[in-house]
């Protein structure tokens, strides 16, 4: 025993930090889940008492019916499907850009790969906001604009900077030796790709892929400008619609924002374990 | 071999038959139908656009029945609906028809983004029929530039029982002083409920709401002045003259009477909620209130057809909005848009728009004409809120209004903060002005 | 000997992402550069860009409102990266403590950072609303005076920081779990057998084993910060005074609010020059 005070102390202590760790959590939960429990209390309310003032938590006449305006709104649902589409799309293509060009810098060596390197990382400072007009003059002279290939395209330019680093530093972590040894075997290059590299790279492919996702599915003022037909349209901006100058459709509103958190959600969600490890392992070296 | 002749002829005649009856082997005959999609691009909300496109289109059909016209539009919230005309411009999109807000309108006409319509609009001929401060409004250099369709304006609207509440007449509420003092007299009175006694904007377009205090002492927001570096003569500020100063100054009397600038806007949805007792908004106000309440809202809010005069022998004044029609100069069937543009204007059209949605009327057919009474006996106040448009201004046909109307809000939320006094931040503000209008 | 193909795997391996990069961010950093140096305004882009060389930025620097929005920049991002990292920090450490459930936890604090900016920073809008908001609606209950989150100049941009920390403090919570989760347990059962309490093994030994994870979090946060505008422009518009106008959303009116394009460009430019020195001091601050 190298306590010399009572027994009963490291219990009290033990239960005291205890209870401040689970406060504190809890006070931060609820200052997390507020907003949105209140948003999600204002989804089941029917359109016309969501606006009542005082305002009131729990909904007097509970309903679906904002959830299912929202989905089979042929506009609405078409956009949901678009920003299917892009987000999916955007993430695949940004894994696979990213994990070949971090691919390259991890295991190659070859002259300019600092200065490539720095300037990538460096177009991760430019502002979004500057680049629409000329990416609208750009897209329109292609006759891309409305395009949803054009969108995953554009979106790429939002992720791929940190991605390309995650990747870079996530497969700096897989041995050389592995591939030196599946190369030895008489394999290909691409070979061992396929077969050694790829499969132990999940974790990495995992944090690129819900990070690529979750930015496509939440911009708004690129698709904004870019693809505002009818039938081009993403969720988040067709949503905006219910917000117009002069009323809000609360119930649609929030049964809408309901609806967009919940596909990146669940990704964080099922795919949090290889998420986090591959977050780890990507960030190490720097 | 008879039966087979007969069998085989009359397979022939029946196939024959079939064949000439069958829309599809006729059409090949018959020329396509032309087909012409016209792209748009308005602002929000949607339902207005929805009863405009669907009525005129149908017209426009009728008018030409070998065309086969489509109307895509795209309705877009205010900033995204100005950032997607810019960007579609510069992108040389062609885009048929848009919405243009009055004050945009002098940018994109310098900025060679829309289409010179005056040799159209002459033959078209109904200028007579456009009240003058609206025709004018959609000109730039003497050139039309848009139809501006329909209008609002802005008045003073109260709750009846509020206002017994605090014992206070309207009609006291018609003066400067009568305003403040009556300011006073609710804020005391309404303390206790969580209301206010009025209703003051403070968000980014607060000079609309100060334009008629300098609009009805007689002044000017610019004013054309020779001299100019480059252009002879031009525009100059004139809002920091002693008419901008003395409406500036009561603004401050509002602030030191009580009165708090709201940040946030929502377009009459408070006063519907009843947060304040008295508030000056367009006459889109009644939309906050369902339409089943239309017919007898009378009995609960009133409505003074004015801004506050400083004294009982001054006219008011009022600021009217609304939204102009143009066709960009990219367009590629600018005939056609713009016989849709007339048809979407034309009273038969129009009149069931402006009546279930509330907007008043640019043109003398629907304000005083035969389909006044279709509007009269459906919104309340009709004919109070026409009677304002003689009274009613618009702000400035120049490309440079935004900057000013940014300069303007500058001193205003000077004086909502106490930053300074009212010569002193107009005259920084016309400073301002001056320079961005090239001086 | 390296054959040629040999040679040009590796570029081979980066053409695709340099491709996307090159066409859709580097061309229009090119035309930014580029109408920066001319007059471009809505009124003069399809008619003629005069050259007027560095006259842009004279006009930056002179425009009392652009130092204004320097100095609010410096709060938001100063604040917002101040207390997204603190409590991220302090989140990441509480649900390391095995506390139970901590996936499921972690897996709710992230939910702020799933949602779009634009929906955010509109609840916030109507949760700091003057009358109908639900924190005054609060704090009138319980007797206390309504506050002008958004109308008060002087507290503003602290209420703007408030949403921007609801929003972004996930991203930190994820990064610095996963620097949590990197840490060899068993590094710890040595320093508490040497006698060492929770506190000093986190100063010294957590910190520094988290250092790369703190410090490329730390870059993107505040960049991130810098380059935000959606919760300026839709909770305030940039009032009252100016309070709330960052850099960002001055570039961004200047270009679509007003028109001025060469203009916005030209502030847009200043602001990736402040990103690069933000990116270098961190890097020099932490070479160690």
């Amino acid at each position: 025993m190298v306590q010399k005070t009572s027994t009963r102390n490291p219990k009290v202590w033990f239960f005291a930090e205890r209870t401040l760790i689970y406060a504190l959590i809890a006070v931060f939960l609820f200052i997390t889940l507020s907003p949105l429990i209140w948003v999600l209390s204002t989804s089941l309310k029917p359109n016309t008492e969501a606006i009542s003032f005082p305002p009131k938590l729990l909904p007097e006449s509970p309903t679906v019916e904002n959830y299912l305006f929202v989905l089979t709104d042929p506009a609405l649902a078409r956009s949901l499907i678009n920003s299917f589409i892009i987000s999916i799309g955007s993430t695949a293509l940004s894994v696979a850009v990213s994990s070949l060009a971090g691919y390259a810098f991890a295991r190659f060596e070859f002259k300019g790969k600092n200065v490539i390197m720095s300037i990538i990382l460096g177009l991760f400072m430019i502002p979004i906001v500057i680049n629409i007009i000329p990416l609208y003059t750009m897209l329109a002279n292609f006759g891309l604009l409305n395009s949803l290939l054009a969108l995953m395209l554009t979106f790429q330019i939002l992720i791929i900077p940190l991605n390309i680093l995650l990747m870079k530093n996530y497969f700096e972590t897989i041995p050389k030796e592995l591939e030196e040894a599946a190369l030895i075997d008489g394999c290909s290059r691409l070979g061992v790709l396929r077969r050694v590299t790829i499969p132990l790279s999940m974790p990495g492919f995992a944090i690129a892929a819900v990070l690529s996702f979750r930015f496509s599915w939440n911009e708004f003022i690129l698709p904004v400008v870019l693809a505002n037909r009818s039938d081009s349209m993403v969720f988040q901006v067709a949503l905006y619609q219910f917000i117009s100058l002069y009323r809000i459709d609360w119930g649609y509103l929030s049964a809408g924002i309901t609806l967009s958190l919940i596909p990146v959600l669940v990704l964080m969600l099922t795919f949090q374990k290889q998420m986090i490890k591959g977050l780890t392992l990507g960030a190490i070296r720097e | 071999m008879k039966i087979s002749k007969v069998i085989c002829t009359s397979l022939v005649l029946t196939i024959v038959l079939v064949v000439s009856l069958a829309p599809g082997f006729t059409t090949p005959v018959v020329a396509q139908k032309q087909q012409v999609t016209l792209t748009a691009i308005v602002a929000e909300p949607k339902e207005r656009w929805d009863i405009l496109f669907n009525d005129a289109l149908q017209k426009l059909r009728e008018k030409h029945p070998d065309i086969d016209i489509q109307v895509d539009y795209r309705v877009l919230p205010y900033d995204a609906t100005r950032t997607q005309i810019l960007t579609a411009m510069v992108g040389r999109t062609p885009i048929d028809l848009i919405s243009v807000d009055q004050i945009w309108l002098g940018e994109f006409a310098q900025g060679e983004f829309l289409t010179d319509l005056t040799e159209r609009a002459n033959t078209w001929g109904k200028e007579k029929d456009w009240y003058k401060t609206n025709w004018d409004g959609g000109k730039y250099n003497n050139k039309v530039y848009g139809i501006w369709a329909w209008t609002d304006v802005r008045a003073m609207w109260y709750w009846k029982d509020l206002l017994n509440q605090a014992s206070l007449d309207p009609n006291s509420l018609k003066t400067w002083n009568g305003y403040i003092t009556g300011a006073k007299q609710l804020n005391d009175a309404l303390k206790g409920q969580g209301i206010q006694g009025m209703h003051l904007v403070g968000a980014s377009h607060s000079p609309d709401m100060w334009y008629p205090y300098l609009w009805m002492l007689g002044g000017e927001i610019l004013e054309q002045k020779s001299g100019h570096p480059t252009k002879g003569t031009y525009w100059f500020p004139a809002y920091n003259s002693t008419e901008g100063v003395r409406a500036l100054e009561f603004i401050k009397e509002q602030i030191n009477a009580g009165i708090k600038p709201q940040i946030n806007h929502f377009w009459g949805q408070e006063f519907a909620d009843k947060k304040f007792a008295v508030m000056l908004e367009g006459s889109w106000l009644l939309g906050t209130f369902p339409r089943e309440q239309w017919a007898n809202i009378d009995q609960r809010v009133g409505m003074l057809p004015m801004f506050s005069v400083p004294n009982e022998n001054n006219m008011t004044a009022t600021m009217m909005g609304g939204w102009i029609l143009s066709i960009p100069e990219t367009s590629k069937n600018k005939d056609l848009s713009w016989e849709l543009l007339t048809l979407m204007v034309e009273p038969e059209v129009l009149t069931p728009m402006l009546q279930k949605e509330g907007y008043l009327p640019t043109q003398k057919p629907i304000g005083e004409g035969p389909y006044a009474s279709q509007l009269n006996t459906t919104i309340p106040y009709y004919n109070e809120m026409i009677s304002m448009i003689s009274v009613g201004h618009s702000r400035p046909n120049v490309p440079e209004y935004p900057q000013i109307a940014d300069n303007i809000k500058q001193a205003i939320d000077e004086i909502y903060f106490g930053a300074k006094e009212p010569k002193q931040a107009l005259n920084e503000a016309a400073l301002k002005s001056a320079k961005v209008l090239g001086w | 000997m390296p054959s040629i193909f040999e040679k040009a795997e590796p570029y081979l391996f980066l053409t695709p992402a340099l491709a996307i990069l090159l066409i859709f961010l580097i061309f229009p950093l090119f035309w930014n550069t580029y109408i920066s140096l001319h007059d471009v305004s809505l009124t003069t882009i399809l008619r003629g860009w005069e050259y007027i060389g560095g006259t842009n930025f004279i006009n930056l620097f002179n425009d009392p409102n652009f130092y204004t929005s320097l100095k609010v920049t410096l709060m938001f991002v100063g604040g917002s990266v101040a207390l997204q990292f603190g409590i991220g920090m302090l989140m990441s450490v509480l649900l390391h403590q095995q506390v139970r459930a901590s996936g499921v936890l972690r897996a709710i604090f992230i939910i702020p950072w799933t949602i779009s900016a634009v929906i955010a920073a509109f609840s916030f809008k109507f949760i700091f609303d003057y009358n109908f908001g639900i924190l005054n609606y609060l704090l009138n209950e319980i007797g206390l005076q309504s506050v002008g989150w958004l109308s008060d100049p002087s507290i503003v941009i602290w209420s703007l920081v408030i949403a921007n920390v609801w929003y972004g403090t996930p991203f930190t919570i994820l990064f610095l779990t996963a620097g949590l989760l990197s840490i060899n347990p068993t590094i710890y059962e040595a320093a508490v057998i040497d006698g060492a309490t929770k506190i000093r093994s986190f100063i010294y030994i957590t910190l520094p084993l988290l250092k790369p994870f703190i410090v490329i979090n730390l870059i993107l946060i505040t960049m991130w910060s810098v380059n935000f505008f959606d919760i300026q422009l839709i909770m305030t518009g940039g009032g009252p005074l100016f309070a709330s106008t960052t850099a960002s959303l001055y570039m961004y009116r200047q270009a679509f609010e007003f028109g001025l394009l060469s203009k916005g460009a030209s502030a847009g430019i200043v602001l990736i020059a402040i990103n690069i020195s933000i990116a270098f001091i961190y890097h020099k601050l932490f070479r160690r």
